[in-house]
């Protein structure tokens, strides 16, 4: 787990995950060649960009090297941050070339047929459902192809539009809502659950 | 629409956490990477300026800025001592008093010196007019940079107003102060290398 700071006197002022400065303004003191103000949008974006990548991944030793590159390259590609999007947002787009990069490289593209392998089993969740409940759907998640996986991940996890998912891994709109189509009525098979009526 | 009508595919995929925290802290080995990697520093205010009464100015601001800022730690600590005397011994309780009080921000006017504010306004006359003579998209481009950087020096100022005692904050604010003094130094190279090369848009 992360700690809050690694400058015990200003922990208590400034907590890991509530800053009390806004991201454009560590952003901007990290441009500057500031490490402490980076290592600030480290603690408050890391969780994000872990959960993303173990999702896409499935493994939590490639998710964490994929979030280690993430960060690096952020700080080497920062003066070129203009603020357009959020900068966890540029900092997911990273992160999403860093995992399909890393399955270029290494080829560990899952199939579905990879269901037996054991599943990265990643918290307890949130909202309605119990533990074993978020479980079984982190389970089922873990299942889908690839291709699908990643779409859902993306649009239905993380909440990017079909246009954004497109563009972070570098398919068509198109492919995008298939993908999303196809990955949903995977997911509730294999959660039993029936497709609701329009 | 309610719960009860949502899909439960949905309700399933909302409940999923989004934040992952990792088994062990990421930082030090993306430290130990970015350390050796060329700084994420703005990109006109990584140059040195071409004029040398610029730089000049521009480096004496920063002492200013590096000495006000010790001194607001010298008494920050002070303060500190006094407080603990306070507390042990009755008769130290009156020198409390004579210490000046811990400024709140040295963001603001009124708490940095007159000297360095008339060296930093002509810094910024100098940079007012150095700029006029770039093209539109390099000198957006740098007003943006510097725009963000007072911006961003406005905010820290304000959060250290609350939490004066913060030392992150304060070496964060003196950070973007240097940076701001770089930026406004670095113009003139900026500007000489765009009219050296009047065929080319300057790449910041």
């Amino acid at each position: 787990m992360i700690s809050g700071t690694t400058d015990p006197a200003a922990g208590t002022v400034i907590s890991a995950d509530r800053s009390p400065l806004s991201d454009a303004a560590l952003v901007t003191a990290a441009r500057g060649g500031d490490m402490r103000a980076f290592e600030r949008l480290y603690r408050l974006h890391v969780g994000r960009v872990l959960g993303l990548c173990l999702r896409m991944t499935r493994r939590r030793d490639i998710a964490e090297d994929c979030v280690q590159q993430t960060f690096v390259r952020a700080w080497r590609n920062l003066g070129a941050f203009e603020g357009r999007s959020a900068f966890g947002t540029w900092l997911h787009r990273i992160a999403v070339n860093e995992v399909l990069t890393y399955a270029r490289n290494h080829g560990t593209r899952v199939e579905a047929n990879d269901a037996d392998e054991p599943v990265e089993e990643i918290s307890e969740g949130t909202g309605e459902l119990d533990v074993a409940e978020v479980v079984d759907v982190e389970r089922a998640l873990a299942t889908l192809p690839e291709g699908a996986r990643h779409v859902v991940v993306l649009q239905a996890v993380y909440g990017y539009s079909h246009e954004e998912v497109a563009d972070m891994l570098g398919i068509a709109v198109g492919t995008c809502k298939a993908q999303l189509h196809r990955g949903r009525r995977l997911l509730r098979e294999r959660m039993g659950m029936k497709e609701l009526e329009s | 629409m309610n719960e009860k009508s949502r899909d439960p595919l949905d309700l399933a995929l909302d409940a999923l956490p989004r934040d992952v925290q990792p088994d062990r802290d990421l930082w030090a080995g993306i430290r130990t990477q970015i350390e050796v990697s060329p700084s994420a520093s703005f990109p006109a205010a990584s140059r040195a300026a071409a004029r040398p009464w610029m730089r000049l100015a521009a480096g004496f601001l920063l002492v200013v800025a590096s000495s006000f800022t010790t001194y607001l730690l010298v008494q920050q600590s002070a303060q500190e001592q006094v407080q603990q005397a306070r507390q042990s011994a009755a008769t130290q309780l009156q020198q409390a008093p004579s210490l000046p009080a811990m400024p709140v921000s040295f963001g603001g006017h009124e708490e940095l010196g007159k000297g360095y504010l008339q060296a930093r306004e002509a810094l910024d006359a100098e940079f007012k007019r150095q700029v006029e003579m770039l093209p539109p998209v390099t000198r957006a481009k740098l007003e943006r940079n510097l725009a963000d950087l007072r911006r961003a020096a406005s905010e820290i100022s304000a959060t250290l107003a609350e939490h004066p005692s913060n030392p992150l904050l304060q070496e964060l604010l003196l950070s973007t102060y240097q940076s701001e003094l770089a930026l406004l130094g670095s113009v003139g190279e900026v500007t000489a290398s765009t009219l050296n090369q009047p065929s080319r848009e300057t790449r910041l």
